[in-house]
Order: structure tokens, then sequence, then C-alpha cells
């Protein structure tokens, strides 16, 4: 039985509740921020409430919702965003202490189109600062690091901490965070979520602190799919020739029946084989899919993946010390560990080898495409591992750096990570769902479908 | 033959203030001089494409003028 006093589990459902009037905006802000107050403590989600600010906003949708003046599902929904997204009102820090007090004067893109939707931002989320890191925690920035809702021991997978930690825990309904090689995904492995990137260029990135310019994508982390294509229905720019196609949300009743589904599970190259929870969890979401009349073809990377994340090891160091180097110039000691010698490195490669490895990354994208070209979607690893120990440095950069998703940003293709059960310790385990360019219905389609038949989304951490 | 050691302190010093590098602090300068060991194996172990035809990957994205244009 779910405590009355707790937000409703999903925007769809709260938004149904909106309409019918069973709730209003301003007791889903205060069921929020008195979730907030319960709990953050313990997995410190947040680097700023905008308490105020969101109540206002909440009480305007009331009025607005009351008056007939719907904007659709996000009217009246409490949401947050890393904090490397900007917003008028509040602090953009980053996580860092090179950016305190930094107040910007203009919503990032996102923010500005899903609070014209009458989403209620109710903050800012934890990040590893500048939304960067090298998979360890070293405890030396200005704000504390999330926490896993599953285990407070645990790590919520980053960069978007504090996405990850919000959404199970119930402090947001949905999260918007940053992908470069893995940073909406790893902690919706992590945490149980699903996290979404779509084909880059199609989620605006203006108003997000950069980190890479050729890989960084944004993307949102909700409870389910459906709900990850209401908050891209409300963001994603659509050119003027695909306005009339039906909304993602819409997509993800479909049924999967007669698609032709690739399970890619090689070659990992000097990767390890994925944690056995996450392996057998992996078949018996083939036999679901299968079941649900999808036929499955084993396809294999055209490369290793540990080769791809090599790729990435380079383009982003090096791009981000051209985006940080004034940082790194004038305030090298106010960094913590991981940026700093993320930006230490990235000064150190040669453009020669820069451009070498941009040239791997479009050979590696086309063959890639044309894998997928030949199929709906393909199934694969996220993260071979499930959420480490926090502080555990050998665990931590193993579940960062040992997984499949590091191709997908290369290749440039819509990804999603979504929860496939739970390891015997009760942490959430994961796979990888890819489509074609420009084809994130098919993502959330496939990703629906595994949800309705499978019990996952009827768990919740207990804080 | 391929140099694999680590650059000296003072070698990794001198590279940093030609490149306007100048407030490492001095524990920043020796992990730096393991850096660049790391750096160099990693730009060497880089696969390279055969073909001189194969351009890079495009950074900037033509579709949508709001990447890369502006510093986003």
């Amino acid at each position: 039985m779910r405590d009355p006093s707790q937000p409703p589990r999903s925007i769809a459902d709260a938004s149904a509740a909106l309409m019918a009037g069973r709730v209003t905006s301003v007791e889903l802000v205060e069921r929020t921020l008195a979730r907030i107050n319960a709990v953050d403590d313990k997995i410190r989600s947040y680097i700023h409430v905008a308490h105020d600010r969101a109540l206002a906003d909440a009480r305007q949708a009331d009025e607005e919702m009351a008056a007939g003046a719907s904007r659709g599902p996000l009217h009246g929904i409490p949401f947050a965003v890393k904090d490397n997204y900007d917003a008028v009102g509040m602090p953009a820090t980053a996580g860092s202490a090179l950016r305190l007090g930094h107040m910007p004067v203009r919503d990032a893109d996102l923010v500005a189109k899903l609070r014209s939707a009458g989403a209620v931002l109710l903050g800012k989320l934890s990040t590893w600062e500048y939304g960067t890191g090298n998979g360890g925690e070293y405890f030396d920035l200005p704000f504390p690091p999330a926490r896993n809702p599953w285990d407070i021991t645990r790590f919520t997978g980053g960069s978007s901490t504090g996405a990850g930690a919000a959404v199970p825990a119930g402090t947001a309904m949905f999260a918007m965070g940053s992908d470069t090689t893995g940073s909406v995904r790893l902690p919706a492995a992590a945490c149980g979520l699903v996290g979404i990137i779509a084909t880059p260029g199609r989620l605006s990135l203006k108003g997000i602190l950069p980190n890479c310019y050729s890989l960084d994508v944004p993307g949102p982390l909700t409870w389910t799919a459906e709900d990850a294509a209401i908050v891209l229905d409300a963001t994603i720019d659509r050119p003027a020739s695909r306005r009339r196609e039906i909304s993602l949300r819409r997509a993800t009743g479909l049924p999967i029946r007669g698609l032709r589904i690739g399970v890619m599970c090689e070659p990992l190259g000097r990767f390890p084989a994925p944690d056995a929870a996450i392996a057998t969890a992996f078949e018996a979401g083939l036999k679901v899919l299968e079941a649900a009349g999808a036929s499955l073809h084993d396809v294999r990377l055209p490369l290793p993946v540990s080769d791809c994340f090599d790729v990435t090891r380079v383009l982003g160091p090096a791009e981000s010390a051209s985006i940080h180097e004034a940082e790194l110039r004038e305030r090298p000691q106010d960094m913590g560990f991981a940026l700093r010698d993320k930006l230490m490195a990235g000064s150190l490669v040669r453009a020669v080898d820069y451009i070498a490895a941009q040239r791997q990354r479009l050979v590696i994208a086309n063959a890639i495409d044309a894998l997928i070209r030949d199929h709906d979607a393909i199934v694969t690893w996220g993260s071979l591992h499930v959420a480490p120990r926090l502080g555990v440095e050998p665990e931590m950069t193993a579940f960062t750096v040992e997984t499949m998703l590091t191709p997908f940003n290369l290749s440039a293709h819509p990804a999603l990570v979504q929860c496939t059960g739970f390891s015997p310790d009760g942490l959430p385990l994961n796979w990888q769902i890819v489509a074609n360019r420009g084809d994130e219905a098919m993502v959330l389609r496939m990703a629906a479908a595994y949800e309705r038949d499978t019990p996952w989304r009827d768990h919740r951490p207990v804080l | 033959m391929t140099d694999t050691s680590a650059p000296t302190r003072q070698e990794i010093e001198r590279w940093a203030r030609r490149h306007g590098i100048e407030k490492l602090h001095p524990e920043h300068l020796d992990r730096m001089s393991e850096l660049a060991v790391y750096v160099a194996d990693l730009g060497r172990s880089l696969r390279r494409v055969a073909s001189k035809d194969d351009r890079p990957a495009a950074i900037f994205r033509p579709l949508d003028g709001r990447h890369g244009q502006d510093g986003h």
C-alpha cells in the first residue's frame, strides 16, 4: 500500500490525478518538498531547493488548470535539474567551488521549455564537478556526494548523481541530466530508472555547462518509459517535416510484435563479463521480448567496446581542457581532483591524436549505423555492474568505465537504459535499448513493452 | 626507439609554463608527469584509420545552430 503523503509514482499518474481534480499542483509540490525534508539528508540529491518559487509556480499552475487552461501532461508536475543547467533565480554551481555564487540570467533552453509546459522547477541537483568525472569519488567538492536510495552506502552513478537519487526517492518526479559517455544512463542503471539520450541535436544544449562539444547530449531520468516520452514530447526539437508524427507518448502504447531486434553482447575487449545477476536478467528480458512477438537476432559490435571507450578517453579530456582552459590556468587549486586530473590530461593530448580519435569515431559511427539500420532496435548491456560501494575506488571506476554505453555516444544514436530487475542484495539491474537515429519512439516503445510485462516498476526504495 | 619514461618535474613544469599553466602546485606537477605517460600511451595505442580520405567526425552540428556557434 502506498503512503498517500508521498507523491504519485509517475508523471502519468500525477497528471491524471491533476486533470481529474483529485490533487492540486500545490499539494504535489508540498508533498515533494516534505519528502526532500524527510530524506535528503540521507541521499543528498539536492544542491539547492527553491521552496518559495516552486510553491508560487504551483499556485499559478493550479489557477490556470482551474480556469481550463491546461498546458498538457507536465502542467503542475514537480521536477529538478542537474546543477550544470542554468535556471533564473537559482545558483548554478555545477557542483564546483569555481562557480559558487554564479547566478545565471537566462534559463537553459530545456528549463524554459519545461516551464513553458507548466512543470514546476524545485531546484538544482547534485553533480560531479562540471558534470564530469573519472569514476572515482574524492570527497573534495563543496557539496557532499549523492547516495543511492536503494542502498545509501552505494554510489548513484555519475555524473548526474542527484538526478539518479531524486527520482526513485521521490524528491522529484523527473529530473534532467546530461550525458557525454554515460552520465544519464549510468545513474539510471545504478538507481533503477529510465534514462534516455535522444539523437544529438534533438534536445537543446543551450544553457548547459559544456563538457565535451562533440559528445554532450542532455536527457531525462524518469520512473517509467511513458514518463520519459512525456518529457521528450515537451522538449524535443521537431523539424517541420516531422511535426505530424504521433507523439512519443502514444508510441509507448504500441505493441512490439513483429519487430526485428538485434542482441549485442560482444565483443567486450578488455572489459570483463557482466555481473551474473545482470546477465541472468538480460537473458530473462530477451524471453520477455520474444514472448511479446519480437524476433531476436545476434549481432556484434564492429569493434571491441573497450576500443570505443579509448576514443572517448582522448576526445573528452581534450575538449574539456579547451572549454575550461581558463580555470586550469587561473584556479587549479580550487578544483576537485577528478576535474583537475582530466584538464591536465586533456592539456597534454596532441592535436594529431585528437584528430585521429575523431576520424576513428566516424568509422565507428558509420559501422554501428549500418548494423542498426538492419533492425528496428538493438538490445545491449548498459553498465556491466551494479551500483558500486561509494568511495571504493576500484568498484567505482569499474562501474563507470566497464559499460556498453560509449559506442552509442560515438555513433550518435538514441539510447535508453532501464531497470531489468534486482540483484540478491536488492540493487537495480539494467540493460540498454538503442534505435536508429531520430527514432526515439522505437526506443521508448521497446522499453514500455518490457515494463508492461515485468513487475519492476512496482518496487521503490525504502528510506 | 619510443621513450616511455615520465618527464621530470622540471620538464613538465617548463612545458606547463610554456602553455600558460603556471599555478599548479608541486603535487599537481608530479601528477601531470604521470599523466604525460598515460596520455602518450593512449595516443599511441589509438587505432588509426587507414585511408586518408576518411575525415574526422563533425564537431559542430549543422542541423542546430545553437550547438557550437555560441559556445554550447
